[in-house]
């Protein structure tokens, strides 16, 4: 294929597909295209498997986790949210220093005596905790991190970001791969969160906090020094 | 993405689709730090890929019964669901008239692939990072920025300095040179 021959009715087909699957097509042209994925199943086809073809440029982007109140904000808009005593401790933070939350915990005592007390139930096995404590050199930064279960809980003790700045928190695996972004740490209290699928604890791996714009790495990797980093250590 | 994953995907949207609410939180759990790399990716503002990102969620839930019949894959609905909306964001954002139509992803008409088919994508798809290495490094820096960050031919235009033709002619022929590696 040289660069000036034009080019055959089926590159054309092609390069059009590869177009509308990118979003790259507008005005009449758009509509032309639109018109023929309706008509045409070998057109509609090509452009699918354009779009499952480029997919993969997507499949190998760091993935960021979302803050919990993107989820929340999910629920609330598709009226998800649940009774206030079936919430989610995500849902909103240090929830169980209120009322509910004692509420909840005499419930939760209930049931674990419940659980204790009833003959022949199967507990499910204890999974192994693991925390890392995160300190700047200066030690003004102090971060507890915890992890039980799959749940992961963040404690801010002291030096949060100047003004303007976050520390975000990073998943560094010891493979090389790119960290996997947390989120963003608030300023002051505690933050938790469940983890993914495919991010397993473990003494290999590493957490460290890196100072990026106010929300985060605007990139989705860490754009700003390492701040403080700390490899799990098993509870 | 491994066949047991790829199926595991499916199952959930297909529960989704029957207003399974645990089913739509455990595809939440599976790939939303995926998509949000890819609002991310395009919109380079944290607070509007989350916004973005929600709003991704909410048109999953709303279309997931269409999802069988539009033939892609899990993810790739999914990518292209995030992608759209995302650049449709960045578009509105220049004041630019919309012209990727939002629900592009659900549009495609092609029937399901036969299980053959779905295997020769998935190769495809491991070929790519391959063949984008093999094309010269401003060709796929273009196709790069097209996918990933919604960036348009006026936009090439203007950062190659040269005519809207003269780009969109070239990065043709960049695709074409692309599908001809992975499809090799």
């Amino acid at each position: 294929m040289t660069d000036d021959a034009p080019l055959t009715p089926p590159q054309e087909d092609q390069a059009l597909a590869a177009e509308m699957a990118l979003g790259l097509l507008e005005g009449a042209e758009l509509q032309a295209a639109q018109a023929r994925m309706a008509s045409d199943d070998a057109f509609a086809c090509a452009v699918r498997d354009w779009q499952e073809r480029l997919a993969g440029m997507a499949e190998g982007l760091t993935p960021v986790m979302a803050p919990a109140r993107a989820r929340n904000a999910i629920r609330e808009r598709l009226g998800h949210a649940s009774a206030p005593l079936a919430n989610d401790p995500n849902a909103r933070r240090a929830w169980w220093r209120g009322p509910m939350g004692a509420l909840a915990g005499l419930i939760a005592v209930g049931a674990m005596v419940a659980v204790l007390w009833l003959p022949g139930q199967q507990t499910a096995p204890a999974q192994p905790g693991f925390q890392a404590q995160l300190t700047a050199q200066d030690q003004a930064l102090r971060v507890a991190a915890r992890v039980d279960g799959r749940q992961m809980i963040f404690a801010m003790e002291s030096g949060p970001a100047p003004e303007g700045r976050d520390w975000e928190i990073w998943w560094v695996e010891p493979d090389g791969s790119a960290p996997v972004s947390l989120g963003v740490l608030p300023r002051s209290g505690d933050m938790r969160m469940t983890l993914p699928e495919g991010m397993e604890p473990s003494p290999q791996i590493q957490i460290a906090l890196s100072d990026e714009p106010q929300g985060g790495s605007p990139t989705g990797q860490a754009t700003g020094p390492v701040v403080a980093i700390a490899p799990l250590t098993s509870l | 993405m491994s066949d047991a994953r790829r199926s595991e995907l499916e199952t959930l949207i297909s529960r989704t689709a029957l207003g399974d609410r645990d089913a739509f939180e455990a595809l939440y759990e599976a790939t939303s730090a995926k998509l949000h790399a890819v609002c991310l990716s395009v919109l380079r503002d944290r607070p509007e890929a989350e916004e973005t990102l929600q709003e991704v969620y909410i048109r999953v839930w709303q279309s997931a019964a269409r999802y069988a019949s539009n033939g892609l894959s899990p993810m790739t609905w999914l990518i292209t669901i995030a992608r759209n909306r995302s650049i449709d964001k960045l578009r509105a954002r220049g004041s630019r008239p919309v012209t990727a139509p939002e629900d592009a992803a659900a549009m495609v008409a092609c029937t399901a692939p036969s299980p053959e088919s779905a295997t020769i994508m998935a190769q495809e798809r491991r070929m790519l990072d391959e063949c984008l290495s093999r094309l010269a490094e401003a060709q796929a820096g273009a196709v790069r920025a097209v996918y990933l960050e919604g960036v348009t031919y006026a936009d090439l235009a203007a950062r190659e300095g040269l005519p809207i033709n003269t780009v969109r002619s070239w990065l043709r022929r960049s695709l074409l040179r692309l599908k001809d590696c992975v499809s090799q």
